[in-house]
């Protein structure tokens, strides 16, 4: 046998050798560093609003895919239309499981829990993973339900310009969602109208919106 | 270019550039390591030439190390490679038929391509034998050979987790198997030559 075969068949052998005391493969975590973990984690885009969710959802916008990870009971009486269960524990302990939902999906995954923590706590798993598009309802089913389910009257006084344009969409997404009567909610005419005027609102906010 | 393409990191004309010229690298060296000679191919079947043994293992085991470090080391995911699914019942009477194939023919399907650009008929002949079989195979695929083509499918296995094993210590067993089988080989080779000299190996006629 000449040298250099015994030499490739010994540097074959040590490997073979240092592979018995390596871990079996995995898939890798923590793919992201550090740095740009902490830079995400104080982007204001990993989230989204309550407000431009109800429009995403009454426009029918395909774009994003709703994550509810509370527990499957608390998904039972009440999700917000088309969210899928990922109960959190699942999420964090058999994330392989969720990858096909979750990491690079043309959908953009909302998150959401009652608040935001759980749902951030999530966020930080799953990005650190590098599943670059997941974003958090901002507040939660909380947030969701101030705010769309059950929206509060501003003052008289403050009800102008932007106010008064998001309290309108409101009482409009709250029809939507909730099937309320907005006269037996308002009693004023304005809610009325509201039913009919978030289209009309949203399509005067993206002219001026611009070119965005 | 596997990782890549398929994400659209290159477009398919460098991509297409980029085979030509692992195509031809591929090709010159099967040439000059000897494989486009049928005597050399033939032989680890009679047991006097170790070359393609060698090299195959060789190739593998270095894969095999190289891409289990590698993951280790957090350089490449080796749950993002693609392997195909084993349809065990195919594979084996395609392995019997590609044997046969082999130690008749006395190329493989690369090595025939790059024998006949170097001129030879054997190989042009063989490459036609080539054609015959797949298009045979195609027309005649959905009455003879379609249900064969997908039986015994055992899905996705890997070898190591299928056996109930360490990863690692498959592997090294893996490098042993190897071994032993490349220092039996040589003794068997070391064999031949002392029975014969290099003039009756090519009076075979193989």
């Amino acid at each position: 046998m000449k040298r250099r075969e015994i030499l490739i068949m010994g540097l074959l052998l040590v490997g073979g050798v240092i592979a018995i005391f390596l871990p079996d493969t995995k898939a890798h975590e923590h793919i992201i560093s550090k740095k740009e973990l902490l830079y995400d984690l104080n982007r204001s885009d990993r989230y989204m609003s309550t407000d431009e969710l109800a429009k995403a959802i009454m426009e029918g916008d395909q774009s994003y895919m709703l994550i509810d990870i509370r527990t499957p009971n608390e998904y039972k009486k009440y999700s917000i239309e088309g969210a899928l269960n990922i109960p959190f524990d699942s999420l964090m302990t058999e994330n392989n499981k969720w990858k096909f939902d979750l990491d690079q999906n043309p959908q953009t995954p909302v998150l959401y829990s009652n608040g935001s923590s759980k749902a951030d706590q999530a966020w930080l798993k799953l990005h650190s993973f590098d599943y670059k598009n997941v974003k958090v309802l901002k507040g939660g089913l909380n947030e969701w339900y101030m705010t769309i389910l059950n929206p509060q009257k501003p003052a008289d006084d403050e009800l102008t310009g932007q106010l008064e344009e998001q309290y309108l969409f409101r009482k409009g997404a709250q029809v939507y969602f909730t099937g309320a009567n907005p006269v037996g909610n308002g009693g004023s005419a304005k809610p009325k109208k509201a039913s009919t005027k978030p289209i009309v609102k949203r399509k005067k906010k993206e002219v001026s919106g611009g070119c965005g | 270019m596997g990782p890549l393409e398929p994400q659209h990191l290159l477009n398919p004309e460098l991509n297409l550039l980029i085979a030509s010229i692992i195509g031809f690298g591929f090709g010159f060296l099967l040439e000059a390591s000897g494989f486009t000679n049928t005597r050399k191919l033939a032989g680890v079947f009679y047991g006097y030439d170790a070359t393609v043994i060698k090299v195959f293992f060789t190739a593998g085991l270095t894969a095999l190390l190289g891409l289990f470090f590698l993951h280790y080391m957090g350089w490449i995911d080796i749950t993002l490679t693609f392997f195909p699914k084993t349809f065990w019942i195919p594979t084996l009477v395609g392995g019997a038929i590609m044997g046969l194939g082999f130690i008749v023919g006395g190329f493989c399907p690369g090595t025939s391509l790059s024998a006949a650009a170097t001129g030879k008929v054997d190989a042009i002949v063989f490459i036609g034998g080539v054609m015959i079989g797949i298009f045979g195979f195609i027309f005649s695929y959905e009455a003879v050979w379609e249900t064969l083509r997908k039986s015994g499918n055992m899905g996705r296995v890997n070898i190591a987790e299928w056996i109930g094993m360490k990863e690692g210590l498959f592997i090294f067993l893996f490098v042993v198997i190897a071994i032993v089988t490349f220092i039996v080989y040589q003794k068997w080779q070391d064999s031949w030559k002392k029975k014969m000299s290099e003039e009756d190996i090519d009076d075979l006629g193989i």
